[in-house]
């Protein structure tokens, strides 16, 4: 837990001072912290990065340089750009005294001086234009801001000139796995919907469950109907169970998860649907069986017909040459036993297969 | 099948047999019977993701589901056995298929876990018990000298199917729900009913010793028939009993591979993809395999038992080449030692239902084949649970492998105790016990099978030496 706190008194200097990287595994951070004369009696601090949070009194751009801005923790990001561009996501999930740095390399051309600004959102920050010169040749521009609720967040930009330009995009941990194909479900049965923020990021504080209604959302109130919609959450993971589904269900639901600062969305869409649906396919499939079965019986029938036909007809056409032969009437048996033994055969491959 | 051959069945038999014509249409119902009873209880496991979500249950009480039906199918194959022996075989796997369809049927509207059990696992599994058995006994009698290939191409339909299964009710889950889905799937299964119309019924066999059972006492004459019905003569019979034990053996190290080889292929280092490659290589590798051990040993070079233990010891010595491939990390390793152990594995099918009518007779086939398939059931209960304690107490899976292999080791060598053998030819079956008596003169029997001398080593033709009785 080391802290080392540096105080930065910047006189009227446009120029900044750079620091030492910092011990362990912690981010390099260069800031260049421009700070006007008015507010030259407050401290700036560069602080170690650490898992607890450090006291700090710093100074909030917007406020008057009178009030202090609460206990807040602070952290540094920083960027070292060598191109044109970078944009870098910073998640923020509780206000936090954020200092954003920015060093720059240099174009190639070798350019006394450019001009840095910071912009929010696309929008210039006033007061933020300062003449830098290069430093070891790198050109070096940093800021702190308070993050302190959602307005805070959003995209924040230093540029050097119109030469080169770092994002910082400050935002809640997004909820990166959503379902895209519809939950299906039954009218009468019950439904699971489930929203999970990613292991790797934070725990919310809680979690919220939202219905669209026309365009509108409108948050569920599990204790209001606790016959019909059930919540439980636990730790990065939430569940929706409502019961007793109709078609109103039907629809999108959102989910958010709620941070100090704000709240991440995401939607999970639900379909009802009556046991009609499946039951299509099914008759289908019942249908086609009985077909097949029908068929099958009736081709082994007449399968059978023609056999018996065939044997009776040998039968008859024997019996006929018996009589018109009478002197062999020993051999008029054979040709019997022989029909027999045919019928016999064909019935006993009928049976034995 | 019928126990009664007239004089005309083996003059027509002759040294043919009956093979092909109708009987390729039984192959083609024993594929489809066969994909529907297996190839769907592969593919559950879409389901159960649903089923944990929605019953808010932990996975090992959902696995116990598809447990269930595999049991209920093996334990209910000598009742569908002793069924087809004492009524028609038709009826019987026309019966089996609608309680198949029924369970799934049932279960789209279970509102509990407990329902699931009773539902996919108990009634489907009846049914499929009462449609597995039958359906095979009957296309083993329907051939001879093909009887292998033919099993084989029936059997290849496992894994084809689960290949077409898993995006189709994947399908049918993301549009209907698993509770639709569950309702088609059951009228998918009603597909086992014109499967079983297609077997060709016949007059009630065994007249003959139904008419002595009435003429004895009741209570012993029905006792007497449902153990003939059930073949429980084979019990007492010590060819069979060590066939049996056996492939009880081979039973409990053959699923370990299916069950472990992906989470050991992680568990290796391999990304999830690679691993789930490697069980559909090994899968496929299997097909082929069934198909070849079939067409192999039709083929008549060696005995059929002698191919069945080659196989057994290779599959075993695969199993436990598995783990050692991977010590090295070598992907292509993995990829060779699960693609033979796929064949192999895959031969084993087959040739573990064809080595019976050697063992038991082709009139008993019916019944040793339930026998078999009860019997071989606890070897699978005990296998998988013993490779996952392995597995728990050692930390990684070489343990669980080596002992699944060693399984198939000492099943191989188990078959080596059978009688006869080490001879060039195949013994002549051996005989029934006449009704009097379950277990009458078993020296008896095995002095007639050394009196014997035959050479011919299609068995058809041995049926001229069989002495009278």
């Amino acid at each position: 837990m080391m802290m080392q706190q540096r105080v930065k008194r910047v006189g009227a200097a446009q120029e900044g001072e750079s620091y030492f990287p910092l011990a362990g595994g912690h981010r390099l951070i260069f800031i260049i912290v421009i700070m006007p004369d008015s507010w030259m009696h407050l401290c700036s601090l560069v602080l170690l990065l650490s898992c607890t949070h450090i006291n700090a009194k710093t100074v909030g751009q917007t406020s008057s340089p009178a009030e202090p801005v609460g206990q807040l923790p602070a952290d540094v990001r920083s960027v070292v750009l060598k191109g044109r561009s970078y944009t870098d996501h910073v998640e923020v999930s509780s206000p936090i005294n954020l200092t954003l740095q920015c060093t720059w390399t240099g174009s190639g051309s070798k350019v006394d001086n450019v001009t840095g600004y910071w912009s929010k959102d696309g929008e210039d920050i006033d007061n933020s234009h300062t003449t830098l010169r290069p430093e070891n040749q790198q050109f070096n521009l940093q800021r702190m801001f308070t993050i302190k609720d959602e307005e805070s967040l959003g995209k924040y930009s230093c540029m050097f000139g119109n030469e080169a330009k770092i994002d910082f995009v400050l935002a809640v941990p997004q909820i990166s796995d959503v379902r895209d194909k519809p939950i299906i479900s039954y009218v009468g049965d019950s439904v699971v919907m489930v929203c999970k923020m990613d292991d790797a990021k934070p725990s919310p504080k809680t979690w919220l469950w939202f219905k669209v209604n026309h365009t509108e959302k409108e948050e569920i109130d599990a204790t209001a109907e606790p016959q019909r919609y059930e919540i439980k959450m636990d730790g990065k993971v939430t569940k929706l169970l409502v019961h007793n589904l109709t078609h109103l269900d039907s629809g999108l639901f959102h989910c958010g998860a709620v941070y100090a600062i704000s709240t991440a969305m995401s939607h999970v869409e639900l379909k009802v649907i009556t046991i009609y649906e499946p039951l299509k396919p099914f008759v289908a499939i019942v249908v086609e069986v009985l077909v097949l079965v029908a068929v099958i019986l009736m081709f082994e029938r007449s399968l059978a017909k023609k056999r018996k036909a065939a044997a009776s007809g040998n039968h008859v056409g024997d019996t006929e040459h018996a009589t018109n032969a009478p002197a062999a009437t020993t051999t008029t048996t054979t040709p019997q036993a022989e029909a027999n033994g045919l019928e016999e055969t064909t019935s006993t491959r009928q049976r034995k297969m | 099948m019928a126990s009664v051959r007239t004089a005309a069945d083996r003059r027509e038999d002759g040294p043919e047999g009956p093979d092909g014509g109708w009987g390729w249409v039984l192959v083609a119902a024993l594929f489809v019977s066969t994909s529907l009873v297996f190839g769907l209880m592969r593919s559950l496991g879409i389901f159960f993701v649903e089923f944990v979500q929605y019953f808010d249950e932990s996975a090992q009480a959902i696995s116990w589901i598809s447990s269930t039906g595999l049991a209920a199918q093996q334990f209910f194959s000598p009742l569908g056995a002793a069924l087809s022996n004492a009524y028609d075989t038709r009826l019987v796997v026309m019966a089996g298929g609608c309680l198949a369809a029924l369970g799934l049927i049932l279960a789209s509207q279970a509102t509990c876990l407990a329902h699931l059990y009773l539902t996919m696992g108990v009634i489907s599994g009846l049914g499929w018990g009462l449609v597995f058995i039958p359906m095979v006994a009957t296309v083993m009698s329907s051939f001879t000298r093909r009887r292998a290939l033919a099993l084989g191409v029936a059997f290849s339909s496992i894994g084809l199917s689960s290949f077409a299964f898993n995006p189709l009710f994947q399908l049918m889950v993301e549009r209907y729900a698993w509770r639709g889905a569950l309702l088609i799937l059951g009228g998918l299964s009603l597909n086992i009913v014109p499967c079983g119309a297609l077997i060709p019924t016949r007059p009630r066999p065994k007249d003959a010793e139904k008419v002595s059972a009435e003429t004895a006492s009741s209570g012993g004459g029905v006792l007497r028939r449902v153990s003939s019905y059930l073949e429980l003569s084979l019990l007492c019979q010590r060819s069979y009993l060590t066939y049996t034990m056996a492939i009880t053996l081979l039973n409990a190290g053959y699923f370990v591979p299916y069950v472990h080889l992906v989470a050991h292929s992680r568990h290796a280092g391999f990304s999830q993809y690679q691993a789930a490659f490697v069980m559909s290589a090994a899968g496929a590798a299997d097909i082929f395999g069934r198909v070849a051990s079939g067409w192999f040993s039709d083929l008549g070079h060696f005995r059929l038992i002698h191919l069945m233990t080659v196989c057994t010891a290779l599959a075993g010595l695969f199993i436990m080449l598995l783990p050692v491939s991977t010590l090295w990390g070598s992907y292509a390793a993995l990829m060779a030692v699960s693609l033979l152990y796929g064949f192999c594995s895959g031969t084993l099918t087959s040739l573990v239902f064809t080595v019976v009518p050697m063992v038991a007779g082709v009139e008993r086939m019916m019944g040793a084949l339930g026998l078999l398939q009860l019997i071989e059931s606890w070897g699978g209960l005990l296998g998988s649970p013993l490779s996952g304690l392995l597995k728990d107490v050692t930390g990684d899976y070489m343990a669980s492998f080596v002992v699944s292999g060693s399984f198939l080791i000492l099943s191989s060598l188990i078959m080596t105790t059978l009688p006869h053998y080490f001879s060039c030819t195949d013994p002549p079956p051996v005989q029934g016990p006449s009704q009097e008596d379950k277990c009458e003169g078993l020296a008896s029997e095995t002095e007639r099978m050394n009196q014997t001398p035959c050479e011919w080593r299609d068995e058809e033709a041995l049926s001229h030496c069989r002495p009278p009785g």
